[in-house]
């Protein structure tokens, strides 16, 4: 009885204890991480606003318009009118006389390029 | 006539003297155990790094005790010195009662010697300082809720404590042994055990590394029953790029906060710790390669070795180890449940961004726990790579176990 109860306790304790110190490092990962991306960041802004001021004051009159990358997903995002109606028929070949409504049509993003996933397949194939 | 009588007992002597005469059935088995292994490790390709020496020290203390002996000092009379043709006066003497002896000194074996790096618990830090050279924390500082996961894995070590002691048949020593097998982590078993209960090390060792050589085998079958295809499909973000300020803060602060926190598990998180530092920094490179190449193979060896050694048929073959191989496995597929039920969790509250097959790799065995579950995930979808994401999991499951011998060896005293 009195190993049972000491067992029990280690139970507890073990289970407290490895809990804490793993969320305390899940904490202190994150708080250290947060603050190094930040001061990161900030070095890489001031740098950044140097070197467009220099920009400015070589070249005062040229007008430059960078591409954000909304701009571009923008541009990717959409889809040619052709292939919203070849969407639209077969969606209507399968629904049939069922009353339906085609709310949007979203282009479906791999989470890595072609080149990536070829990359990735070729490194992990022996496991 | 008398030459045949003589020669008869020269043959009887000799017969006497050799592993025919000495050896008992016990032993003879345990070679059979040895060359099993030997064929596991060689054919089967099952951990061969370290079981292959295991199972040859095994083989050797079985056939030749004498390898393990240890260092003995024999009380001799002037006479027999005599005898046998020894020279008193380079030996040390003891007067016993009005009588002087010699000291005659007989040497230990030489798995002794080597031996006395597993008791004195030097060989499983220096382990660990090599996998700390090789081991790559990034995944884990992108995504340090992964510590949960490694976390989560050690619950099974604690739960397989208390059946273990609920059996009866093991003292509280004994079962957090037993339970540290959970961890699926040889160096972390290796080090409790001498700690706790030497007198198990062999039965553990050998449990401990056969059943993170089985880990492709023990482990999907779990993850499949405890995840619906749809969790196991789930794709995974990529992970955030780690900046190398952070790779090289990250040892420093796990092992102050470790060291304050649970002292008992400082040698082992210190040298992990310190191996990644040596890694990580990039200004030692000639250490770092020493120590996850050269020291690293040393060591393996003379662990491998000397920790098949204490498998000697006597302490092998009884009821207990039986009841070790049965109640590791138990803390073994515990842990790897627990991980994925935590995996669970985690996706249902990132709302499915979170496969809860990485969690399986929060036992440590690395990297093969993590190479599961790129594996089962991939069975679901080919385009799924869940490596690195386990990796996080995997690693901390490294700390996590460390943690945990830190806990039962703080809480149950050696001895």
């Amino acid at each position: 009885m009195g190993d049972m109860m000491q067992a029990f306790i280690l139970l507890l304790a073990g289970f407290l204890v490895v809990f804490t110190v793993l969320v305390l490092l899940i904490v202190i990962v994150t708080l250290y991480s947060k603050i190094i991306r930040l001061t990161q960041d900030a070095g890489k802004k001031r740098k950044e606003l140097t070197h467009e001021e220099a920009v400015e004051t070589s070249e005062p009159k040229r007008e430059l318009r960078s591409l954000t990358r909304a701009d571009i997903e923008e541009e990717d995002d959409e889809i040619p009118g052709e292939i919203i109606a070849v969407i639209a028929a077969a969606v209507d070949a399968v629904y049939g006389e069922k009353p339906h409504k085609i709310r949007s049509v979203k282009r479906e993003r791999p989470a890595r390029s072609a080149w990536s996933r070829a990359g990735a397949m070729q490194n992990t194939r022996p496991f | 006539m008398e030459i045949l009588t003589q020669l008869w007992q020269i043959f009887c002597h000799l017969f006497e003297e050799s592993g025919f005469g000495k050896l008992s059935w016990e032993n003879y088995v345990m070679v059979g155990i040895s060359f099993i292994l030997m064929y596991l490790a060689i054919k089967k390709q099952f951990e061969p790094l370290l079981l292959l020496p295991i199972a040859f020290g095994m083989c050797l203390v079985n056939l030749f005790p004498g390898i393990m002996g240890l260092p003995s000092t024999e009380m001799l009379t002037e006479a027999e010195m005599v005898a046998r043709h020894l020279d008193p006066s380079t030996y040390t003497t003891t007067v016993y009662n009005g009588v002087t002896y010699y000291n005659h000194v007989e040497y230990g074996g030489l798995f002794y010697y080597l031996y006395q790096g597993v008791k004195l618990g030097i060989y499983p830090p220096l382990i660990f300082l090599g996998i700390g050279c090789m081991t790559d924390f990034g995944p884990l500082i992108a995504n340090p809720k992964s510590f949960i996961l490694g976390a989560a894995a050690q619950i099974g070590i604690f739960l397989t404590f208390i059946i273990a002691t609920a059996l009866g048949i093991f003292t509280p020593n004994q079962a957090a042994s037993i339970a540290i097998i959970g961890g699926a982590d040889g160096p972390t078993a290796i080090f409790v055990t001498t700690k706790l209960a030497p007198e198990l090390l062999g039965p553990i060792a050998v449990a401990a590394y056969s059943y993170m050589a089985l880990v492709p085998i023990i482990q999907p079958p779990i993850m499949r029953l405890l995840t619906t295809k749809k969790e196991r499909s789930i794709v995974m973000g990529q992970l955030r790029p780690v900046s190398k300020l952070e790779r090289i803060l990250f040892p420093i602060i796990v092992v102050v906060l470790v060291a304050l926190l649970l002292p008992d598990a400082a040698p082992l998180v210190g040298m992990l710790m310190l191996g990644n530092l040596f890694k990580e920094s990039g200004v030692v490179d000639r250490i770092n390669k020493t120590a996850q190449n050269e020291l690293m193979n040393i060591i393996t060896i003379f662990l491998g070795v000397t920790v098949g050694a204490t498998a000697t048929g006597k302490v092998f073959l009884t009821i207990q180890t039986a009841g070790i191989i049965a109640l590791g496995l138990f803390a073994f597929c515990l842990a790897t449940a627990c991980g994925v039920l935590f995996g669970k969790l985690m996706c249902f509250f990132t709302h499915g961004k979170v496969n809860p097959l990485i969690g399986s790799a929060g036992v440590s065995a690395v990297p093969m726990a993590a190479r599961i579950s790129q594996k089962v995930g991939q069975e679901e979808n080919p385009g799924n790579f869940l490596l690195m994401h386990a990796m996080g999991p995997n690693v901390a499951g490294v700390i996590g176990s460390a943690v945990a011998a830190g806990v039962l060896l703080s809480v149950i005293k050696p001895g």
